[in-house]
């Protein structure tokens, strides 16, 4: 082993009040031993979750959305009582708020809020609104509330004529703790020596914290007094029997909130003293049915245990609750390749070709004319407009392009997948809000999910090093939903991922969903493995497909349609998925480029369509890009 | 509804006629595949059997006129006729040689203007080439138009033709038993009577045969529910000789049917499981990927079979019915299809003794390991 592997690699997140925690790890002696970063809540957690850390100071809340992870005892960021910089603040009292300002992202703060406010207000609760924390507490006033978190908090106390403590009042509600974030990691990730480490250091930065506080109050410019009884006497640093009672509450409130997964917090020395109890499979595949919400790592155990028929019948049962009118949607319209132009060179991909080459294109207006009539003849109601990263395409050629074809014909334009969003802003040296209001403006109503592959850098790095990473793939879908479009969510998997990647790959996706209620659907696919790309195929087969389109039904609770993709499974299975999980059967299929370049050619046509959906044993109906039918189901 | 019959499945006990047509039309076929999956691993565990065979269609010509049918042709002189010179049909094997089929699968038309004796040297010179190939030809609807056309008993035939070399009987032909179906899509070949007398007579002269049921077209769950216990009927008087069953689906293009739609991979699989459930004396029931396609056969190794049939080579019947499955599949081929359903590959001879094992997927149900791929450990058992 590398002196780098013997390493034990430690993330934190770098707030004020983690301080006192981790920057006793930098010095000697747990410096020989510990490598330590700092990152954004969402890093940390993400790091752990792909096994790019071994422990993390991280939300509570992540911790239960990874699942079966261990906390450190002894040291964690807490309150028994007022905690000061997690306060819900308006003008008016608050069980009168009909709205709350909140960043989405920060959810153990979120659900912290909702059960608060639900519990104090018999159930009812404002209408959450996401925001930037600064917006959020500029746009306080009448009937909307903030929910304000961190230095913000501390900068505006006493500002407001109502402030509720959410430290305070957790603990007015149960009389017990509150922990915020922990150390926590997979089960066996530190030795009994890591956890002293851990707990030296916390010794020590506790004696610190009045230098942390007056270095943070230099930096902020917030009163040091102020900042020293913050890290004094608000927060609190100890993980014992009493705190983990307040956390396993807080999980358990969650999780009967349907907020989070079911957690069961369990520290490191808990394994040394006797096995963690797993909950029997069909024990969870019966709650998933029900509604409750899988960790990832329930996931995975349902992907590596699972049966086939488990795993359907579940999916099926989700897909029941979800759609209980029986109703298989389709949609009548086609995708154009506007270019096989492409950069990236991703190493899956048959279709592109560089600037240039012989074989390379770019579709005329007479060539596009050409396919929107068709379209248009067949009754169909949209094209999925999409091409390879065209490096001499700007901004005004798309532009044009929209306005021609909403000018032209009836059809919804749900056009250019995030990849290519983020390279016409870079083009443009525009942000991705920029990009996305001028093409709305121009006529696009709404974005594909294509590109998506596997959101795990690992992952990505090795089949598509060109592409945006999963972070800003997942930024353009946040920013496309905050302005209102709709997108889907997509995944291919079957190359160099692991089941462990895929079910990060839907966890990210939902937890996005949780923020943006933006995805409509999810479909995916396994890698087509043919002639042209340059990779070997992973996992594969039929029934792995049927299992991972079960899974991700089952995971993605917040999304509300699954797709099966038959274009690239074949009618056949196609049709077949659908009664494991999926209640849309996708798109008759005109033409599509890429999947077809690979070697899979696959048509249909719309009564071919409804015939496999009846045959499946449902009605069918069409639909258009929002998921609204378009024909009475039958 | 499904519990009582999954009582019934769960104590052995035998199932009627009417719990045949819930199951067929039971709208959630999973729960249907999963009662015959209990079955199915109740008799073979995950032991999943393919054989390497090669399909042989000598002649094309054939007196009969099927409505479903897109590969016969009426005369020698129709357009697209065909039928090889003995030479040509050895050939066939020949050139095979260095990596050779273990089973011939011959079936064709019902030719009026060949002597029988074409029949018996296409038998006794496969044997010549290969003496120990298994040679496994013409459909009971064959044997009952030999006896016809050239004048002899069932009995006859089939002894003429073992001892030419004939070592089992497939189970073509049998198409939909009910008269009600048959006089419609077959009205001038074997009756079901005959073909059952035709596999009744190969019993008793020891041979073993299999059956099938072709399917998706004009007939009604009954009539497939009727079928199905035609064949457990004959199966309890005979003691077994039946060795596999396989629903056949009816294929559209270029026949007599061809408006009708082709029946979809959810009927497959249904046909698949109660097959299964209703057939409790037929040891095998086949995925028949040619019918069905590789990827929905795979899924039917979950779903009540647990024989793929095999490696086929060149397959022309249900390509002219517009199937849009290869015409065959390597033994690698098989294998991975196999293992990526959760399986363990076990190829076999014609008469399911084993000829070798093959190790199982180590994930349940997923496909292989990346890493056992990478390292192409499912091929080099092979080599």
């Amino acid at each position: 082993m590398s002196e780098l592997g013997e390493m034990l690699r430690v993330a934190a997140v770098g707030y004020l009040n983690a301080r006192p925690l981790y920057e006793g790890l930098d010095r000697s002696p747990a410096s020989s031993r510990v490598l330590l970063e700092c990152a954004s809540p969402r890093e940390v957690a993400r790091r752990v979750a792909e096994d790019e850390a071994d422990i993390a100071l991280m939300p509570v809340a992540a911790a239960a959305t990874i699942g079966d992870l261990r906390l450190a005892r002894g040291c964690a960021i807490g309150a028994r009582g007022a905690v000061r910089s997690v306060v819900v603040v308006a003008d008016r009292p608050i069980e009168t708020l009909d709205e709350l300002a909140v960043d989405l992202s920060s959810r153990t703060s979120v659900i912290l809020a909702r059960l608060v406010l639900r519990a104090r207000n018999r159930g009812r609760e404002p209408r959450l609104i996401g925001a930037e924390p600064h917006d959020a507490i500029a746009s306080v006033g009448g009937a909307r509330g903030a929910l304000v978190i961190g230095d913000p908090a501390l900068e505006i106390e006493g500002r407001f004529a109502h402030a509720l403590d959410l430290g305070l009042a957790w603990w007015e509600l149960t009389r017990l703790p509150f922990v915020f974030a922990a150390w926590c990691g997979r089960a066996g990730a530190l030795s009994v020596d890591d956890e002293r480490l851990l707990e030296a250091a916390k010794r020590e930065g506790l004696d610190r914290r009045e230098a942390i506080a007056d270095a943070h109050a230099e930096q902020t410019g917030l009163p040091p007094a102020s900042l020293r009884a913050y890290l004094r006497e608000a927060i609190r640093y100890d993980l014992g029997d009493e705190e983990r009672r307040g956390l396993q509450r807080f999980y358990d409130e969650a999780a009967h909130a349907g907020l989070l997964p079911r957690t069961t917090v369990r520290f490191f020395d808990d394994d040394r003293r006797a096995a963690a109890p797993t909950p029997a499979l069909d024990t969870l595949l019966g709650r998933a049915a029900e509604g409750e919400r899988l960790s990832a790592a329930e996931g995975e155990r349902l992907l590596a245990q699972g049966s086939l028929f488990e795993l359907g019948l579940a999916a099926d049962a989700v897909r029941r609750r979800k759609h209980p009118n029986g109703v298989v949607t389709y949609i009548v319209d086609r995708n154009v390749n506007y270019t096989n132009v492409c950069t990236t060179s991703c190493r899956f991909c048959a279709f592109y070709r560089p600037l240039g080459h012989p074989e390379s294109w770019v579709l005329s207006r007479g060539e596009l004319a050409k396919k929107l009539q068709e379209v248009v003849d067949a009754g169909g109601v949209q094209i999925l407009l999409q091409g390879g990263l065209h490096p001499e395409l700007r901004i005004e050629w798309y532009e044009e392009l929209f306005r021609w074809i909403k000018s032209e014909y009836k059809l919804g334009l749900h056009a250019l997948s995030p990849e290519e969003i983020l390279h016409i802003g870079n083009l443009e040296a525009l942000d991705t809000r920029a990009v996305l209001e001028r093409l709305r403006a121009a006529g696009l109503d709404s974005v594909p999910g294509g590109g998506a592959e596997i959101l795990v850098d690992r992952v990505r790095r090795k089949i598509a090093k060109a592409k945006c990473t999963s972070e800003q793939w997942l930024g353009v879908m946040r920013v496309a939903h905050q302005m209102g479009l709709r997108s889907s969510a997509t995944m291919m998997y079957g190359t160099v991922d692991t089941p462990r990647d895929r079910v990060a790959h839907l966890v990210k996706i939902r937890d996005l969903q949780d923020e943006t209620s933006g995805f409509t659907a999810f479909f995916c696919w396994d890698f087509q493995h043919e002639r042209g790309t340059k990779i070997e195929a992973g996992d594969h087969g039929t029934v792995l497909y049927l299992r991972q389109q079960a899974v991700a039904r089952i995971m993605l609770d917040n999304v509300p349609h699954v797709g099966a993709s038959w274009v690239t499974q074949g009618p056949e299975v196609g049709q077949v998925a659908l009664r494991f999980g999926a209640d849309d059967f996708g798109s008759v299929m005109f033409e599509e480029n890429v999947v077809s370049s690979a070697g899979t050619t696959f048509c249909m046509n719309a009564e071919g369509m409804e015939q496999r959906i009846r045959a499946a044993g449902f009605k069918a109906a069409r639909r258009n890009v929002r998921y609204d039918w378009l024909t009475s189901p039958s | 509804m499904l519990e009582a019959i999954a009582d019934k499945v769960k104590r052995g006990e035998r199932l009627s006629f009417d719990d045949g047509v819930t199951l067929f039309r039971h709208p959630d076929v999973v729960a249907v595949g999963q009662l015959a999956n209990g079955v199915r691993e109740r008799l073979h565990g995950d032991r999943t059997y393919f054989n390497r065979n090669m399909r042989i269609e000598v002649t094309n010509v054939c007196v009969a006129s099927c409505l479903f049918c897109s590969f016969a042709k009426l005369e020698e002189h129709s357009p697209g006729a065909h039928t090889m010179s003995l030479a040509d049909a050895w050939r066939e094997l020949e050139v095979r040689m260095d990596d050779p089929p273990a089973e011939i699968h011959i079936v064709n038309g019902l030719h009026p203007g060949l002597p029988f004796s074409y029949y018996e040297e296409l038998l006794s010179g496969f044997k010549r080439i290969k003496p120990d190939i298994h040679m496994k030809c013409f459909t009971a609807v064959e044997i009952h138009f030999f006896a016809q056309h050239y004048g002899m008993t069932h009995t006859e035939v089939l002894e003429r033709l073992r001892r030419a070399g004939l070592d089992s009987l497939p189970g073509g032909g049998a198409e939909i038993f009910h008269p009600e179906v048959r006089t419609r899509i077959s009205h001038d070949k074997a009756t079901a009577d005959e073909y059952l007398e035709v596999h009744r007579v190969a019993h008793k002269l020891g041979m073993r045969t299999n059956t099938t049921m072709l399917y998706g077209h004009i007939e009604t769950f009954e009539h497939r529910v009727d079928h199905l216990l035609r064949i457990r009927a004959l199966q309890d008087e005979a003691g077994g000789p039946f060795q596999a069953f396989i629903p056949l689906a009816f294929h559209p293009d270029g026949n007599g049917m061809r408006n009708m739609p082709a029946p979809t991979a959810i009927d497959a699989l249904r046909t698949v499981a109660v097959s299964r459930l209703l057939l409790d004396n037929v040891p095998h029931v086949k995925a028949y990927w040619v019918s069905m396609t590789p990827e929905v056969a795979q899924i039917a190794l979950r779903f009540g079979a647990d024989d793929l049939d095999g490696t086929i080579v060149h397959e022309t019947i249900y390509k002219a019915a517009g199937s849009r499955s290869p015409s065959g599949l390597s033994v690698e081929q098989l294998v991975r299809l196999v293992q990526e359903a959760g399986r363990m590959p076990v190829e076999r001879d014609t008469f399911y003794n084993v000829v070798r094992e093959y190790p199982r997927a180590t994930l349940p149900e997923s496909a292989l390991k990346v890493r056992d791929r990478k390292a192409n450990k499912h091929l080099e058992v092979l080599s």
